[in-house]
């Protein structure tokens, strides 16, 4: 589910395949039960997501291991 | 409805006959709601013992695993499970938890103990002895969870020296089972088994009236064990509380138990129920009226609590046989809000191949979840006074919250604020199942050095004759 969050606002990303400026809303991810909202760079056509490389080994590795059950 | 039509026939497991233990067939049956284990034994007649009652069925209760096999077995297969326990090669689990009993003295005269303990004159097992039991189990199971049990291990004054020992021979994860008599007159015990690296305190807990106490325990008790929690803050030892149920005498307190064990969190890292099993020392064997199972205490925990937990919170484990426990992982803020951050149900999230991965999470898991954080900030392991930490207290009332979290809250949070809510199902000889029995990945070692799955180990017949107790002499060597 998305929402925008700053309409407009150029980040400097392009969807490669609308070819829209990526603006940031506001994304909800889910892993196991917890539903985690973010501002992410997303395309405001297709709704396709960005997760730059940082973060997805980063902090969402790091929530990924804290809520791997047993 | 007629009795013929109401039974439903689910699978056929074994069992053994809780008079003379003799291995027999053994069937889970429907009828109405519940599950019931029926066998028959012949020469003394047959046998039908309650297993499940009601919601979330057994049915959908299950979590499958890829069988594994231990490699180093000190058990032979030659008179079949659950007669050949060393583990032996036809057990179908590795152990995530060891268990070694360190004495069999008690400060306690409890009308419930699996160990039946204190009742003989034994000395403790020399430290040299344990160290070589421990290299043992570690030779067999790995790096497991280690469980120092008893008796009432905390009567040994070289307990400390046996924590050592145990990290030494390479065991991480140590926790101490107890009735924090001790921990509570006797602060610097604890921080001596701290400073040995003793990890976490399982405590036995059995409610917040002491009412309950005298009657389970012989005495009043409640304020030791705050006080032993407090001490536990105080030296950096997360506690785990560790109720056993007794139908009619605390399970009408689980909810009171979930209130107070939250007021007392961080220090207090969860809760661990344990209905009472029929075996070792217990007050009388009420049949089926006095058998409490998992589904009823996951309906109660949602019942006492108002629906701060719920019972579709709970998931089956990922180690042990899906019928033998549940747990929820909670995120449990300073502000008193109590979120959910457990596994999603087993089927959807594990496939059918934990395997060997789920052992190894278990051990991984379970140590993070039940140590007290060395992040965790000096005020916030403190527990509230002891004056205010009964029935009440000064933290806010904990509240169930959902909906979206922040992830930064909660990376910064989760390491040092995890609440675990979790039961443990043990069998004894009318309900036992021997399908579960070979699942088992808690194992005692034994005195003569073998790993017998806990349920085996303390299982006694109707007139009180041991499996494996017996046959290893009575106590520790």
């Amino acid at each position: 589910m998305t929402e925008k969050a700053n309409p407009g606002i150029d980040i400097g990303w392009i969807c490669n395949q609308c070819k829209a400026a990526l603006e940031i809303q506001k994304i909800r991810l889910q892993y196991s039960r917890v539903i985690f909202a973010l501002d992410l760079p997303a395309c405001p056509r297709c709704g396709m997501i960005l997760i730059e490389e940082g973060l997805a080994t980063g902090k969402m590795a790091e929530a990924e291991q804290v809520l791997e059950d047993k | 409805m007629d009795d013929v039509v109401e039974k439903a026939h689910l699978n056929e497991t074994e069992s053994l006959c809780p008079v003379c233990l003799r291995r027999i067939k053994a069937t889970r049956m429907l009828r109405g709601d519940d599950v019931f284990l029926v066998k028959e034994c012949g020469d003394h007649g047959s046998f039908s013992t309650v297993i499940w009652r009601g919601e979330p069925s057994m049915a959908e209760w299950r979590r499958p695993k890829a069988p594994v096999h231990p490699d180093l077995c000190y058990g032979a297969v030659e008179k079949g499970c659950p007669f050949d326990c060393g583990l032996c090669e036809a057990h179908v689990q590795l152990p995530c938890s060891v268990l070694i009993e360190v004495t069999d003295r008690c400060n306690l005269n409890c009308a419930v103990c699996f160990a039946d303990s204190g009742r003989r004159e034994a000395e403790d097992p020399s430290l040299e002895n344990i160290s070589r039991l421990l290299e043992r189990a570690m030779a067999a199971a790995g790096p497991c969870n280690l469980q120092l049990s008893g008796g009432e291990p905390t009567l040994r004054d070289d307990l400390p020296d046996v924590v050592e020992v145990a990290r030494r021979i390479g065991y991480s994860f140590i926790q101490v089972n107890t009735n924090g008599l001790r921990l509570a007159a006797d602060k610097d015990y604890g921080r001596r088994l701290r400073a040995a690296g003793l990890s976490s305190v399982f405590l036995q807990f059995d409610g917040v009236d002491d009412a309950i106490y005298r009657s389970l325990r012989g005495r009043a008790l409640l304020d030791q064990k705050l006080q032993a929690v407090m001490n536990c803050g105080e030296t950096g030892l997360g506690v785990v509380l560790v109720p056993t149920l007794v139908k009619g005498l605390n399970t009408g307190s689980i909810g009171a138990i979930v209130r107070q064990a939250l007021q007392l969190a961080p220090t207090v890292r969860g809760i661990h129920f344990q209905p009472v099993s029929f075996f070792g020392r217990f007050p009388g064997h009420t049949g089926d009226e006095g058998r409490f199972t998992l589904p009823e205490l996951m309906r109660r925990l949602e019942e006492q609590t108002g629906g701060l937990v719920k019972a579709s919170d709970f998931s089956p484990p990922g180690c042990e046989h899906a019928h033998c426990s549940f747990h929820a992982t909670y995120m449990h803020s300073a502000k008193g809000g109590l979120r959910l951050i457990g596994a999603a149900d087993g089927d959807s999230c594990c496939s059918d191949d934990l395997g060997t991965k789920g052992v190894r999470r278990t051990v991984e898991t379970v140590s993070r979840r039940w140590i007290l954080p060395s992040a965790a900030p000096v005020s916030n392991r403190l527990p509230i006074s002891k004056k205010t930490s009964c029935c009440g207290g000064s933290s806010p009332d904990a509240t169930r919250v959902e909906g979206p979290l922040d992830l930064d809250v909660f990376l910064q949070e989760v390491a040092t604020r995890t609440f675990t809510i979790s039961a443990m199902a043990f069998q004894d000889a009318d309900n036992l199942d021997l399908e579960r029995l070979r699942g088992c990945c808690i194992s005692v070692i034994s005195p003569d050095g073998m790993l017998v799955p806990f349920c085996a180990y303390n299982l006694t017949s109707r007139e009180g004759k041991g499996l494996y107790r017996r046959r290893n002499g009575v106590g520790p060597q």
